[in-house]
């Protein structure tokens, strides 16, 4: 335990390392939640305005909630595993006495952290300059259940990193596309993080609420709303439960063939 | 001059084909890429057209004049990219002080890391692009003068866009930073996708004057719309010669800070 508090000490520092990097990162965040911001905004400028299920308060409740679950489930270290493993760095921590999973998961542990840290900041500037309406959930079993979303997205997060990483031990040229595709891209797209899911057509609703990404960062926020509970808020996070140990155990068993197929190409 | 514009020209062709060929060699990385770009466009177009479908409009405008300005933004953003992609490569130039040789060349440094690696994903998506303009752009039913109106502030946007790209050139040279100063720069003209009037001030006025994207993005539509005044477009165009005069003299700055470290 200890030599992954040091691993997480050692993270924390590197991360200030590079502070003009980090700032410029965190502002890019801002940047970004400007236009979601203002887009509902003008949709929602009559406070009477009821649509897609949301009120003002709800949906610019959802853009600011967005800024803080982005904060803790997107932020992430683990994407340059892959870079590991194209490179062959990968070989220098497969002889250590550490486990390479968990040494990632700590990184990202640390990274979440400071991001947390710096979106808190970031959102009270935005709450005292723009001074939306905002949803405070009172209820404290509704807000347990949002943090266990959160954890639940976090770890889910972390596999789909990770099983995006291997894919440079079969095709080590496409590192960097299956993370652009994936983690900018898709997750991007249909995580909630551009839009709530559910304003779309049900047939794309469908489509999208099969696969892992609503459960980042939509249903975590649906949770804190209130817009899910009783018997369907248990299912979301029964189904939150089994993409993580379906995907923990896809990991296994991608990660295994590919530590077979693996030649430290570069070493 | 013009024997000097065919020669740029045809070193700009040399350093495409090559540029093209590396991507080319590694087709799978190519489609996933491609694929990307497509996906992201596809999402945020079905957004928009869900969302305005909802609502009736937006800040006054239609489904189809807020998809156009949607179209248009992608239009300004996908060109640059394309043609301007090297700028995204010029880091590691500076660090490792390679970008002597580039110096030392017969050619203007600034065409050669500026223009040298075009990018053909983005070739590719240019095409639909423009078509998909054409379609919701007719659906406006413009006039001749509004459509003559939209070119010229098209390249007006383009103008300020290779503006842009030149100052962050500058930039690199200056403080060794490029990746972020590019895609704060493209973070800050993606609030161009949607028409600047649905941000509140401050944020407008820093859209419309500091960084222009609402001349860059906004303009061309609104004028193919009818909403423009000529002392608006009359703006726009010293808005747009004043930005890249100003690089021009920020890049022959950065050039006398340039220390060859490295090399």
């Amino acid at each position: 335990m200890r030599k992954y508090f040091q691993i997480f000490k050692i993270s924390f520092e590197e991360e200030f390392a590079y502070r003009l990097n980090f700032i410029l990162w965190r502002f890019r965040n801002v940047l970004q939640i400007l236009l979601t911001y203002f887009l509902w905004s003008t949709v929602y400028a009559n406070p009477a305005t009821q649509a897609f299920g949301y009120d003002r308060t709800k949906i610019l409740t959802y853009v600011f909630g967005v800024m803080i679950v982005r904060a803790i489930v997107l932020s992430a270290r683990a994407m340059d595993v892959g870079n590991d493993v194209a490179t062959g760095d990968l070989s220098n921590y497969l002889i250590k006495p550490i486990n390479y999973f968990k040494y990632w998961f700590t990184r990202d542990i640390a990274s979440k952290i400071l991001n947390l840290s710096f979106a808190v900041f970031e959102f009270t500037l935005l709450f005292f300059i723009l001074r939306p309406p905002f949803y405070f959930q009172t209820n404290i079993t509704v807000f347990l259940a949002f943090l266990l979303c959160i954890i639940l997205a976090v770890l889910l997060y972390f596999l789909i990193l990770f099983l995006l990483s291997s894919v440079p031990f079969w095709a080590p040229e496409l590192g960097w596309g299956s993370h652009f595709l994936v983690s900018v891209v898709i997750v991007e797209s249909l995580s909630g993080a551009l839009f709530p899911i559910n304003i779309l057509p049900r047939i794309f609703q469908s489509i999208i609420l099969a696969t892992p990404f609503p459960y980042l960062i939509y249903f975590p926020i649906q949770v804190y709303l209130g817009n899910v509970s009783g018997w369907a808020l248990l299912g979301v996070i029964l189904v939150a439960v089994s993409w993580v140990v379906v995907l923990w155990m896809v990991l296994n068993i991608v990660w295994q063939k590919g530590l077979k197929v693996y030649q430290a190409f570069g070493r | 001059m013009i024997k000097k514009f065919k020669k740029y020209i045809k070193i700009w062709w040399r350093m495409s084909v090559n540029s093209f060929s590396v991507v080319l060699s590694q087709k799978l990385a190519l489609s996933v890429f491609l694929i990307g770009k497509i996906f992201r466009f596809i999402i945020f177009f079905l957004f928009l057209f869900f969302l305005l479908k909802g609502t009736g409009e937006l800040a006054g405008y239609s489904v189809n004049q807020i998809i156009f300005f949607f179209l248009t933004f992608n239009l300004i953003d996908v060109i640059t990219q394309f043609l301007f992609r090297e700028v995204y490569s010029f880091r590691p130039m500076i660090i490792n002080g390679d970008f002597d040789l580039v110096l030392v060349k017969p050619i203007s440094a600034l065409f050669r890391v500026l223009m040298g690696g075009a990018d053909i994903i983005d070739l590719i998506t240019i095409p639909p692009l423009i078509i998909l303009t054409i379609i919701y752009g007719s659906s406006l039913e413009p006039t001749l003068a509004g459509i003559l109106m939209y070119l010229l502030l098209l390249v007006n946007g383009f103008l300020i866009a290779t503006a842009f790209q030149i100052a962050i050139l500058a930039f690199a040279i200056v403080t060794l930073e490029v990746d972020h100063a590019v895609m704060i720069y493209r973070d800050m003209t993606a609030l161009g996708r949607l028409p600047v009037d649905i941000y509140k001030e401050p944020l407008r006025g820093f859209l419309t004057y500091f960084i222009p994207v609402g001349i860059m993005m906004s303009l061309p539509a609104k004028a193919i719309m009818g909403l423009t005044t000529p002392f608006g477009i009359l703006a726009a165009f010293i808005v747009g010669i004043a930005f890249m005069f100003l690089a021009l003299k920020f890049w022959k700055y950065a050039l006398t800070k340039y220390t060859s470290a490295s090399s």
